[in-house]
């Protein structure tokens, strides 16, 4: 592994807390790597499984979902479907032998522009340590 | 009445030969239609000696002379069910399984169903099992007339010769015998059928059919076979009810075992270049999917819809679609495997994935008319 190589993440975010959690993190100019690519959705329940699959066959090193604390989805319940599907993506990774820190669910508010950015550095160290996916395509990312 | 076990037999004595065990069955089927509790039956009807088809009758006639030795049979009912008649299906415990998930994805009522399961220690592939026959014993296989299985042993019976009998362990170490997702099913009993039927209990002198009444519907069937008196039938002994558990668990023991040799030797190993070579034979045929009976999504399927044009990926999104949407529906039949071109050893492995979702959630698909795990909330979330 080369010394400049940087994960690539790509993150799921909730149009109603973590899209402007992340925006706000921007605001107070949080410090954070520039791994992530985000995708805005309008309810991390939207996320279906498959995207994060095909997300992975694609060569992102990590897929970061975030959505709204339990108790304050925007839409009522739908983060609790959020956590089922991803309590069967980890289990899915793990038995597919991908490295489980890949893959990650948190739950981010409007506000929390620093547990935001503390996030994604995190994430970031953590697969910087994993190296590249070994999902990646040959050819590498598109 | 719901929970009792008897031992039952046609009355009519060609039934009762020609039956796997007693003709409890093909009786109870027979005075089914003739009550009208159900319109048609769907079995399985035997070809010969290796081979049978699904076959959907509604004359009474039909249904005695199609019996046949569920061996034979590695096939599964479900997809084969119609929908909007009452309708009495044979069910080993993956059919009976297929049949309630099926239901739940909607494509027919479970209220119009009525499964006579049958206790199942695994079906024979046909081919293998030809071939078996002349490669174990150098015998032509057309002069076998029947095959069982009995006390671990593989009989082969003959109308004209000495019957040929090989342990089932030795004739699978030398890969015969049973199909590879039967030998690790550690489902024997039906017990999510109607009723539940097979020899196991049976005093080996007597010819019957232990019958355990499961569910409102197999009762129904039940009475009906004894309205029309075409059944005798006794109370199971206390005994014999040890008996019938004490081979169901000594199967389940076996089935585990063989669970650890052939996937559990993938806990250790890197898995994931495992699944990369493995699925990289594949040549997206789609049969796997065309013959699965717990998928219903059909032409509209996610996996085919975004599977496709994605060549440069290590394991195709079809693939990947597919095992993570069995999850939670994975019976384990053994279809995929049967029919993959390119041999993948496809059950196992949504067998591994399944059996990881069974202990993160403690469900077991096929069992109940419950909730899809996926498609419920996450409860008691902090």
């Amino acid at each position: 592994m080369n010394e400049g190589w940087q994960p690539k993440i790509l993150a799921f975010c909730c149009n109603w807390c973590s899209y402007a959690g992340a925006d706000l993190a921007g605001v107070e100019r949080r410090q954070m790597p520039p791994t992530t690519r985000i995708i805005r959705v309008m309810c991390s329940g939207t996320v279906d499984p498959a995207w994060v699959l095909e997300a992975f066959l694609e060569g992102v090193d990590g897929v970061l979902i975030t959505g709204c604390h339990p108790g304050e989805c925007h839409y009522l319940n739908a983060n609790y479907y959020t956590f089922r599907r991803y309590r069967f993506l980890d289990a899915f990774v793990k038995e597919l032998g991908l490295e489980p820190a890949r893959l990650r669910l948190e739950w981010i508010s409007a506000t929390e522009g620093v547990k935001f950015a503390e996030v994604v550095r995190d994430m970031t160290d953590k697969i910087r340590a994993l190296g590249p996916s070994p999902l990646r395509p040959e050819e590498g990312v598109r | 009445m719901t929970g009792q076990s008897y031992l039952a037999w046609a009355k009519d004595p060609e039934i009762r030969k020609r039956g796997g065990s007693g003709g409890f069955v093909t009786a109870a089927l027979i005075a089914g239609l003739k009550e009208g509790i159900i319109d048609e039956v769907l079995l399985v009807r035997r070809i010969d000696q290796f081979e049978s088809v699904p076959y959907l009758t509604h004359d009474p006639e039909e249904v005695k002379s199609a019996s046949s030795p569920q061996l034979a049979a590695p096939l599964n009912l479900s997809s084969y069910i119609p929908r909007g008649v009452k309708v009495a299906v044979t069910t080993k415990p993956c059919d009976a399984r297929a049949i309630i998930e099926r239901a739940k994805r909607g494509r027919f009522e479970l209220e119009d169903v009525y499964m006579v399961g049958l206790n199942c220690g695994g079906t024979m592939p046909p081919v293998s099992t030809v071939e078996s026959v002349r490669n174990l014993f150098g015998v032509d296989p057309d002069t076998v007339t029947g095959i069982e299985i009995e006390g671990g042993e593989l009989i082969f019976k003959r109308d004209r010769g000495e019957d040929l009998t090989i342990s089932i362990d030795e004739a699978e170490k030398k890969g015969y015998g049973r199909r590879e997702s039967c030998k690790y099913c550690n489902t024997n009993i039906p017990e999510m059928a109607d009723l539940a039927c097979g020899n196991w209990g049976v005093p080996s002198d007597q010819r019957a059919t232990f019958v355990e009444i499961l569910s409102a519907k197999g009762e129904e069937l039940f009475e009906a076979a004894k309205k029309t008196s075409m059944i005798e039938f006794e109370d199971a002994t206390q005994e014999e009810l040890e008996k019938r558990l004490k081979i169901d668990r000594r199967m389940r023991e076996l089935a585990n075992r063989r669970w650890d040799e052939v996937a559990g030797v993938l806990d250790e190993r890197d898995r994931l270049a495992y699944y990369i070579n493995e699925f990289s034979r594949c040549i997206h045929c789609e049969s796997c999917k065309i013959v699965c009976p717990v998928c219903v999504c059909e032409a509209d399927a996610k996996c085919l819809d975004m599977g496709q044009g994605n060549n440069h990926y290590r394991i195709s999104l079809y693939n990947m679609i597919r095992l993570f949407h069995l999850m939670d529906s994975c019976i384990g039949c053994g279809q995929c495997e049967d029919v993959c071109p390119v041999d993948i050893p496809l059950t196992m492995i949504h067998q591994r994935f399944e059996r990881r979702m069974e202990e993160m959630i403690g469900y077991r698909p096929g069992f109940d008319l419950q909730k899809p795990p996926l498609q419920k909330p996450e409860e008691g979330m902090k």
